[in-house]
């Protein structure tokens, strides 16, 4: 009997993924709302992805409206929305990058900041730059206090600095239209 | 008119797979001969009906009959002949109709070339192939229809093939990884028939193998391509993304990969019998799982297929039927086998195993990583992108156990190998390959332990598989010359030499290319030249570009090596208007042990030129050691032991029943 288990395992670990992949198919994968939303941005002092000498802090978000865009040239989704990200800052929305790469980790890591900054280079050269200016996140750890849990993630700031949505996957035009816009509209008239 | 007629000829299809599913299976069990012996006559005519299906599609296409909703979606009156050919399989519908063209095409092959085999197991093969097929005409029948008509209001004009696919190496990559992915339904519906014919001796290892083998070939050579054509075409310059639709193609190599070694333990001695019918189940429904996983589009990917819940709906139904059913199968019928040889643990057999495991081991790492994302999206915790680092550092840790067993395995005897036998020659190979990898280390400006690490293993492969053939020419103790010794080696011994070197090849590409390439982005005007990496860019100034159905510009450069004319490099960006998409197509000089890539970027404001240049190292060798390995695989399949007519009747001379090894063996 116990042999027979064993070769029942191939058969309850298809039928587990099969449930995962039937989930999948009918599940909207955008929706999901973060505990951070209507919370001011958490504090930080991170340096320019570019420039590591400029640093930053919240003050960057204030007296004006933005979108901060959680990504990474790793990230495959995140190149997809790229070029709509761009055609959004040529209509005048302020974007700016956190970026975060997981191969600058002090333990795992095999990349320098200046090839960091080369790929980052390469990438929006093809794809179109959207961003104002990219935060670097040195050690990952404030997209943590963000709760992101991958990447891409925006979140919209309003002009105290206080995010006002949080929106994981990717933005795309049915996305800005349906969701994100109304309410950027809204606060650029506050 | 002839679309319908090409729709109908797809209805036909469908019915004769039916049959084929039903007759056969009925007629073997209850030895019913005229039965059976419809297999045959329907594998044929199911074949000959999507040929006409899809030749009727590809008419469609060169006469740009717009009124086909596909043809108008994928095609323009301005493409080339040839890319109005290529574009069948351009979109989903049409390279699902290649799909089953394939699918019909095996089961032909195992129809008309399986003489030797008794005829009730080849009955039940087909009828197993029957069975899947249906699944798929119904899909394509009533969920994604290529004859589906735009009628009355038909568009004058089609929205023009994705230019990303037009290009010389999408003209073979689809057809040659689907001739892999479908192949392994074949060794899929071997292992089936014999579950329920109950009779899982190793024979059905031996007839499936050179099936198997054949499949992993076109699959290999069909993956090379496609990362060759992401490496020229999307102009990154790199050759593996660790793309939803790449892992999906990868992950039934690697389960083929295991099959094809444990399918070779199982028919030499009759053990593992139950893994190899596991494997030979998963092989195929890994192939399954990447149709689902890129026609769904659940996965969000650079180049999946429209996404539509229906249609994923359906390949899940198809999947569960197909994989459940089996898997069930095997539940009931698994514990019944039992394997007769022995050995001990130092041993061929548990080697072979050995990697095996670790083979599995990188599916499942692929096979998480990519639904990953998936699962976790599912539980609630929000949609994530698992990047190539995972993948890299995983594979970096499973790599190093893998070769190291691929250098022993081939060295060791069946049954029981002494280790301290072994030990002498292993630390000659171990020293040499770690000596080499230091001194290729030393010729490059500076010193990598992923490099040195990459290169010894390449060596290890290297020189084991040299120690390797040259004790079988040792172990000839005949009194011939040593071409002679190394002629009386068999086809499929030299095909696992040729396999094994080709990976080794593959492996020093990669390693090179990813620790020495180097890259630079430069802003430059009309005769300005930078070094990279000794050689000198001189930047020729941009031209206009005028192609049939694109216009652009292309950026002359040419290439010094110490003031010597290397070569001239011609960078284009392309635009295709009824797309409106810009493509780069990148000026590559390509050699032996270095690529010359630039990549022509953006206009700048003050009309400089941004531009991508790369000196890739060895690069060629990685898609160079995945065709030696599709090479070894024909060696294999030419090996006269797959010849069956001709095993069948010296099996039956010889009274006792029992087959004489080959003088010299090999797997």
């Amino acid at each position: 009997m116990k042999k027979v288990l064993i070769f029942l395992l191939p058969l309850g670990f298809f039928v587990l993924v099969a449930l995962f992949l039937f989930q999948g198919l009918f599940s909207d994968p955008r929706a999901r709302d973060s505990s951070l939303v209507n919370k001011p941005l958490p504090d930080f002092n991170l340096p320019d992805l570019m420039q590591p000498q400029v640093e930053y802090t919240p003050e960057v978000f204030k007296g004006q409206v933005s979108l901060l865009n959680v990504w990474g040239v790793w990230c495959i989704t995140c190149a997809i929305e790229l070029p709509y990200l761009t055609e959004l800052s040529d209509n005048g929305v302020r974007i700016v990058g956190l970026y975060y790469d997981q191969d600058t980790d002090p333990d795992f890591g095999t990349k320098t900041v200046g090839t960091i900054q080369q790929e980052v280079n390469a990438k929006l050269g093809q794809l179109g730059n959207p961003y104002a200016f990219n935060i670097f996140d040195t050690y990952r750890d404030y997209s943590l206090d963000l709760g992101v849990t991958g990447a891409p993630e925006t979140f919209l700031i309003d002009k105290k600095g206080v995010i006002r949505m949080h929106h994981i996957g990717d933005v795309n035009p049915r996305v800005w239209k349906n969701k994100i816009g109304p309410v950027y509209q809204r606060l650029m008239s506050e | 008119m002839l679309a319908e007629l090409g729709n109908f000829a797809l209805v036909i299809a469908l019915m004769m797979s039916m049959l084929l599913a039903i007759y056969p299976m009925w007629g073997a069990y209850k030895n019913h001969a005229q039965m059976m012996a419809l297999a045959k006559p329907l594998a044929i005519g199911l074949f000959v009906f999507t040929l006409f299906a899809y030749i009727v599609l590809t008419r469609a296409f060169i006469e740009n009959d717009f009124s086909l909703a596909y043809v108008a979606h994928h095609s323009n009156s301005l493409l080339p002949w040839y890319y109005r050919v290529t574009a069948v399989w351009g979109g989903h519908e049409g390279s699902f109709l290649l799909w089953v063209l394939i699918f019909s095409l095996w089961t032909v092959a195992v129809a008309l070339f399986s003489r030797a085999i008794p005829i009730q197991m080849v009955a039940r093969v087909l009828a197993v192939l029957g069975l899947v097929a249906m699944g798929f005409y119904l899909f394509i029948l009533l969920a994604s229809n290529p004859f589906d008509r735009l009628l009355p209001f038909y568009p004058v004009d089609g929205r023009d093939l994705n230019p990303l696919l037009q290009d010389f190496g999408m003209i073979i990559h689809p057809p040659m990884l689907y001739m892999g992915y479908v192949g392994f339904s074949v060794a899929f519906a071997f292992a089936i028939a014999a579950l329920i014919s109950g009779k899982l001796d190793s024979t059905w290892a031996r007839w499936s193998r050179p099936w198997t083998i054949a499949a992993w070939c076109f699959l290999t050579v069909g993956i090379a391509l496609g990362s060759w054509w992401a490496y020229y075409e999307l102009g990154w310059g790199g050759w593996w993304f660790w793309d939803p639709s790449e892992n999906a193609a990868f992950m039934p190599w690697l389960v083929g990969t295991a099959l094809m070694h444990s399918l070779a333990v199982t028919e030499k001695r009759k053990v593992f019998k139950s893994w190899t019918v596991l494997l030979a189940i998963s092989a195929f429904s890994m192939s399954l799982l990447g149709t689902f996983l890129i026609r769904s589009g659940i996965l969000v990917s650079v180049h999946a297929f429209a996404t539509d819940p229906t249609r994923g709906l359906f390949i899940l139904g198809i999947l569960a039927v197909t994989v459940g059913g089996s898997l069930l199968l095997y539940a009931l019928r698994a514990p019944q086998l039992k394997s007769t040889g022995r050995y001990e643990l130092f041993s061929r057999e548990v080697l072979l195993i050995g990697n095996n495991v670790l083979l599995t081991a990188a599916t499942i790492v692929v096979f998480l990583g990519t639904l990953l994302p998936l699962v976790h999206k599912e539980l609630g915790l929000g949609s994530i992108s698992i990047g190539a680092p995972f993948f890299n550092q995983m594979f970096v840790f499973l790599i190093v156990p893998f070769v190291f067993l691929m250098g022993l395995g081939p060295l060791s005897r069946w049954k029981r190998q002494s280790p301290t036998a072994l030990v002498r020659q292993l630390l000659i190979a171990f020293g040499i390959s770690l000596s080499a990898a230091v001194l290729v280390i030393f010729s490059y400006d500076q010193a990598a332990y992923m490099a040195a690490l990459g290169m010894t293993l390449s060596f290890w492969i290297l020189l084991t598989t040299l120690q390797e053939v040259m004790q079988r020419i040792e172990g000839n103790k005949g009194e011939l010359s040593v071409v002679a010794k190394l002629r009386a080696l068999t086809p499929s011994h030299w095909g696992m030499v040729l396999g094994h070197v080709g990976f080794a090849v593959t492996l020093i590409g990669i390693t090179l290319v990813s620790n020495y390439e180097q890259e630079s982005d430069v802003r430059m005007s009309t005769g300005d030249s930078i070094n990279i990496g000794g050689y000198d860019f001189v930047f020729n100034g941009v031209e206009e570009l005028k192609g049939p159905n694109y216009g652009g510009h292309v950026g002359l450069v040419d290439v010094f090596e110490d003031g010597d004319f290397v070569s001239a490099l011609a960078a284009e960006k392309r635009f295709y208007p009824v797309q409106r998409t810009t493509m780069t197509e990148a000026g590559i000089d390509s050699g032996l042990t270095r690529d010359l890539f630039v990549a022509l970027g953006e206009r700048l404001d003050n009309g400089d030129w941004a531009l991508r240049i790369y000196v890739k190292p060895f690069v060629n060798w990685i898609w160079a050691g995945a065709f030696i390995m599709g090479i070894g695989g024909i060696f294999s399949i030419a090996d006269r032991r797959y010849r069956m007519a001709k095993v069948a009747k010296f099996k039956s001379l010889t009274s006792n029943g029992k087959t004489i090894e080959p003088a010299t063996e090999a797997n």
